[in-house]
């Protein structure tokens, strides 16, 4: 009863942010809603049983993507721009508003359709409850992530990459003054906070990592803390934008998927199918390899810069 | 069914539906960029609904494929904000059509 | 229900209605320094009670001294960054400096 009262509750909410960050007037409030959004989600993700997923949204849905966010609107507002909606050339309201309609009840029939259905014996589900232990891992999701559906998780570490890629081929001017800097290294209290904080992050990451194989936890939760720690350096001053990738960034973008590639290809000479990790000491192996990438690509996507160093 | 997945499941849909009819009517690319976030949000609360969270063991997969769409979402994310930071260098607006418009201006003339 | 329940819902309610109390601060107040001494006076205690709550809820001793460490941090957050701001809005001319 109260769960159900909860639920209630967190979907209003949901639905309420969704609404506000569509017609925000301002841009800066759709963007402070839509991070308040991925809160919201973060505990829908707990209430639906999935607590991996409620990490992985809180630390990356909501605080990764809203760090990106705000430091965009920042450059912006650095370039002198104010985005302001533009009244003309919006399609019509009769047309949006049905279609999304439209999409709304698609989406609604296909789960009640699909809820509806009943349970049909050797879903990929039950087979990954049962042969849970062939991997090594007893949370299922780090089981899936990295003993059943190893190609998804390694594709996933290649868009990561391709993303940095992307984003780094296309900013062609580097721009030193694209981060705060010395303002906010003069004050005290950051310096303390900094001390205190980076550390706890990089404790906390670790822990996430080893957690990952036994209770809610895993290599993109900590990876996201870790990258949170990087930010707070970039934030304060500590760390700089560089103008070149150095070599140990290149090694460590890099190090997730070809850890992960070597030890699947390994396995594959020696006689497996590829990717079939031989048990649990290769997914830590492999999952550390891939928390170090996923904090290093989520700070430089941050930062916009082709590397980091530290302050002068 | 369960009371808790129908109100998700409607949560889900009407947060895609929002998003895609933001996406529609909006013309500046960040209110864009959250709207097909929004849309996205949707999608994945549905998946997990589906997972059948609500009674007995939830299904490891769908939330597997979901925490990949998470990261993912992020990627594009961060990639499509490079791209806006360079298309506001190259025009000076954060709007897709206003380069496009501008120089039909100036055909125009 | 138990005595220790009762305790732990008393405290988490009274936690939820520090951050209500918070909240409006946020929203009524006129200024930026009075809703920054909202938001960081109420918040903060608010997150200790309920906090407080859930380790009386968990009844054990390592969750609650996980629980006071999540306080911790979160006061430490809440202090600087309200610093930051404060600071922030005085360099810019928004606010007066305080006498």
């Amino acid at each position: 009863m109260i769960g159900l009262a909860m639920d209630c509750v967190l979907a209003l909410g949901i639905v309420f942010l969704a609404v506000q960050t569509v017609r925000s007037r301002s841009l800066f409030q759709a963007m402070l809603m839509f991070i308040v959004f991925g809160l919201l989600m973060s505990l829908s993700w707990a209430r639906l049983h999935a607590p991996d997923l409620a990490l992985a949204e809180a630390a990356i849905g909501a605080g990764i993507t809203g760090a990106l966010l705000l430091v965009t609107w920042r450059r912006l507002q650095a370039e002198g721009h104010d985005p302001v909606e533009s009244e003309q050339s919006a399609p019509s309201m009769w047309l949006t508003l049905p279609t999304a309609g439209a999409a709304s009840l698609l989406v609604v029939i296909i789960g009640w359709v699909a809820l509806q259905l009943p349970a049909v014996p050797g879903t990929a589900g039950e087979l990954a409850w049962q042969r849970l232990e062939e991997v090594g891992v007893s949370n299922p999701v780090t089981g899936v992530l990295l003993g059943f559906r190893a190609y998804d998780t390694l594709l996933e570490m290649a868009v990561l990459l391709a993303a940095w890629l992307g984003a780094r081929a296309v900013a062609t001017e580097f721009r030193p003054g694209a981060l705060p800097g010395p303002a906010h290294a003069e004050v005290p209290l950051v310096g303390a906070l900094l001390s205190l904080v980076v550390p706890i992050s990089i404790l906390v990451a670790v822990y996430l990592l080893q957690a990952g194989g036994s209770a809610p936890g895993g290599a993109f939760q900590g990876g996201a803390v870790l990258a949170a720690g990087g930010v707070l350096l970039c934030l304060t001053g500590r760390l700089e934008a560089a103008a070149d990738t150095s070599g140990l960034e290149r090694l460590g973008l890099i190090l997730g998927l070809s850890v992960f590639s070597l030890v699947g290809l390994l396995v594959m000479a020696g006689g497996g199918p590829m990717l079939a990790l031989p048990g649990a000491w290769a997914i830590y192996l492999v999952e550390t390899a891939l928390l170090v990438s996923i904090a290093l690509t989520l700070v430089l996507l941050f930062a916009a810069a082709p590397g980091l160093r530290r302050a002068s | 069914m369960n009371p808790s997945a129908l109100i998700y499941l409607l949560t889900a849909a009407i947060v895609f539906g929002i998003g895609l009819h933001g996406l529609l009517q909006s013309r500046q690319i960040l209110r864009q960029l959250l709207c097909i976030n929004l849309m996205g949000g949707g999608i994945f609360l549905l998946l997990i609904t589906l997972g059948g969270g609500a009674d007995g063991p939830p299904d490891p997969v769908p939330q597997a494929m979901v925490l990949t769409g998470i990261v993912i979402a992020v990627s594009a994310t961060a990639f499509a904000l490079a791209l806006l930071l360079r298309w506001h260098e190259l025009g000076d607006s954060t709007e897709l059509d206003a380069v496009a418009n501008a120089d039909a201006n100036t055909h125009d003339e | 229900m138990s005595l220790s329940e009762v305790m732990a819902s008393l405290l988490l309610l009274s936690g939820c209605l520090f951050y209500v109390a918070g909240t409006v601060g946020l929203l009524r107040f006129p200024d930026v320094f009075s809703r920054l001494h909202a938001l960081t006076k109420a918040d903060n205690l608010g997150l200790f009670l309920i906090c407080t709550g859930l380790a009386l809820h968990s009844g054990s001793l390592r969750i609650a001294g996980l629980l006071l460490i999540v306080w911790i941090l979160g006061l430490l957050a809440a202090t600087v960054s309200c610093h930051l701001i404060a600071r922030r809005a005085v360099r810019s001319g928004q606010m007066e400096p305080p006498a």
